[in-house]
């Protein structure tokens, strides 16, 4: 596991346990996949709105706490500011608010909503002439909203090769609704595939650079709670609770463990 | 109506080339001309209406002056969420045109009806609800507010009344002032029927074509009289009623769905938003007083 990635979920544990908020398996699958973002696409954390950046969305938006952490590594703020987390009148709530954390492009939280923001952020910039890519962080649960398969049905007809989708398969659809081969599917919609592992840097870094004539989706294999055996074995036990300081140490010592 | 529409946003796309146009297999035709005069920034993206929106404040993210438009259900009951979050709410403002509200589709029966409309919508914060009743009310309303960054409803309707009245976004308008205790506030298209039934009614006749924000001050000064809302949609009542302790009562929908088909006359006669029966009703209201 990658050094910062690992310190990101600690931080992610810490903060869940002293606030008892927190989407924690949630986080955890994605804590490679946004730091890869973070660390690929065009972006400047001392002037978070330059023209000339990247964006990104994290449409899957209860993964909030990931998204606060990989900020603050990047130098958007003090990680201090986000112990407050879901906390009365916090800048940092579960589902992030635009207006109060630097480097949040839009609010999410309702499912199916940020991928259909990025789609005409990607049009805007076709209309604009302009370089500058998308990055959206969709749910594999997220995809059982039909808003989903209606922005792609959009991007993908509009050839919107500016604009790449990254689709967590952490297996949440797993429990209800299953999204059976999401790659074929995606592929049917007219969207160029990429299969990756989702916890492995380079490789994701690596298809975020990659350029193509259509939309891109990247289907990020991960694992629900990766780093952690007990979230790992149990992702829906851990889906919304927050450890106590026996489960804390007890999930630490596996994150150094790095058994999964 | 949606002739004005595209008029009005044919003159002002000629200057401001934030204007971009996203339409779900609506009024395509309609655009054929300013789709051949600005290719990329008209955009028929299909039946989708919660992309609609969503790719609507996408747009409205890079400072564009969207305009999303369909049919009224499902541009506003179907999206009411892609409306509250990605517009409302991240405040990536978008002009939400309508059509075909409240009974214009009558034929295709109460699956295209649409009169919540703007009940719903004036119930979200940081939104603008427009009524236009007239060819004139909206390119006046269309031009003062489609650049100002907000989410904007305008609700356009194929059978506007061809009353000449002063269209000021927010303010209310005075028909008529008879100094009676009775007055009737009304909103739209339906004036037509309204004012002719009040014509020699001894009323007072208060007319809207903005919902929200309602004009409180015009109503404040209707106070001491009882009020009567005519309005073939629900959302006008609602905003008088915002003004706290007044006598108001509202005539209008009934509490079913309007499933007889027809033409909009047929609908109208049939739930008594004919000239007729508005007449009678003010009548035996002024007699039970």
């Amino acid at each position: 596991m990658n050094k910062w990635c690992k310190e990101i979920r600690k931080q992610i544990l810490d903060i869940s346990r002293k606030s008892g908020h927190g989407h924690i398996p949630s986080c955890f699958s994605v804590v490679e996949i946004v730091y890869a973002i973070y660390g690929t696409i065009k972006h400047n954390p001392k002037l978070p709105s330059w023209q000339e950046r990247d964006i990104f969305i994290l449409s899957k938006g209860h993964a909030s706490l990931a998204h606060y952490c990989v900020l603050a590594k990047f130098g958007y703020f003090d990680l201090k500011k986000v112990y407050s987390f879901g906390g009365f009148m916090s800048d940092f709530g579960c589902h992030a608010d635009r207006f109060k954390v630097s480097g949040v492009e839009a609010s999410t939280g309702s499912l199916g909503h940020g991928i259909g923001l990025a789609v005409g952020i990607a049009l805007g910039l076709k209309i604009q002439k302009s370089e500058r890519r998308v990055y959206v962080v969709i749910g594999d649960g997220e995809s059982n909203e039909g808003s989903v398969w209606e922005a792609i049905m959009v991007a993908t007809s509009l050839k919107l090769n500016n604009l790449t989708i990254i689709y967590d398969n952490n297996m949440s659809h797993s429990r209800g609704l299953q999204i059976v081969n999401p790659a074929e599917k995606f592929a049917a919609f007219g969207c160029e595939i990429r299969e990756a592992d989702g916890h492995d840097i380079d490789i994701l870094k690596s298809e975020i650079l990659r350029k193509a004539n259509a939309v891109i989706a990247i289907i990020a294999h991960t694992k629900k709670g990766f780093g952690c055996n007990t979230f790992v074995s149990s992702p829906y036990e851990w889906h919304r609770k927050s450890p106590n300081e026996k489960e804390f140490e007890q999930l630490m010592k596996e994150l150094d463990e790095e058994a999964i | 109506m949606r002739k004005q529409f595209r008029d009005t946003v044919m003159d002002l796309a000629a200057y401001d080339d934030k204007i971009v146009l996203i339409f779900g297999d609506v009024s395509v035709y309609l655009f054929n001309d300013f789709k051949a005069k600005y290719p990329d920034r008209f955009y028929n993206i299909g039946i989708c209406e919660n992309a609609l929106i969503s790719i609507g404040a996408g747009l409205s993210f890079l400072g564009f002056f969207p305009f999303v438009h369909t049919i009224t259900p499902f541009i506003t009951e179907r999206s009411l969420e892609q409306i509250k979050i990605d517009l409302c709410y991240n405040r990536f403002g978008a002009n939400i045109v309508s059509c075909g509200a409240s009974f214009d589709y009558a034929w295709d029966g109460a699956t295209h009806h649409c009169y919540t409309d703007l009940a719903i919508l004036r119930l979200l914060p940081d939104i603008e609800v427009i009524q236009p009743g007239s060819k004139k009310e909206l390119d006046t309303l269309l031009r003062s507010q489609y650049n100002n960054g907000k989410a904007t409803y305008f609700r356009l309707s194929d059978y506007p009344h061809n009353i000449d009245i002063p269209a000021k976004f927010g303010k209310g308008v005075i028909l008529k002032d008879s100094g009676s205790k009775l007055t009737v506030m009304t909103a739209g298209p339906i004036l037509g029927n309204v004012m002719e039934a009040c014509r020699n009614l001894p009323v007072n006749l208060v007319y809207f074509h903005t919902i929200k924000p309602i004009d409180r001050e015009l109503i404040e000064r209707f106070r001491h009289t009882e009020i009567m809302v005519i309005h073939d949609a629900f959302g006008l009542y609602e905003a008088v009623c915002e003004v706290p302790n007044l006598s108001v009562s509202y005539y209008g929908l009934p509490d079913k769905f309007c499933s007889w088909y027809g033409t909009l006359v047929d609908i109208r006669k049939k739930i008594g938003l004919d000239i007729e029966s508005i007449k009678e009703n003010i009548e035996q209201r002024i007699k039970n007083r």
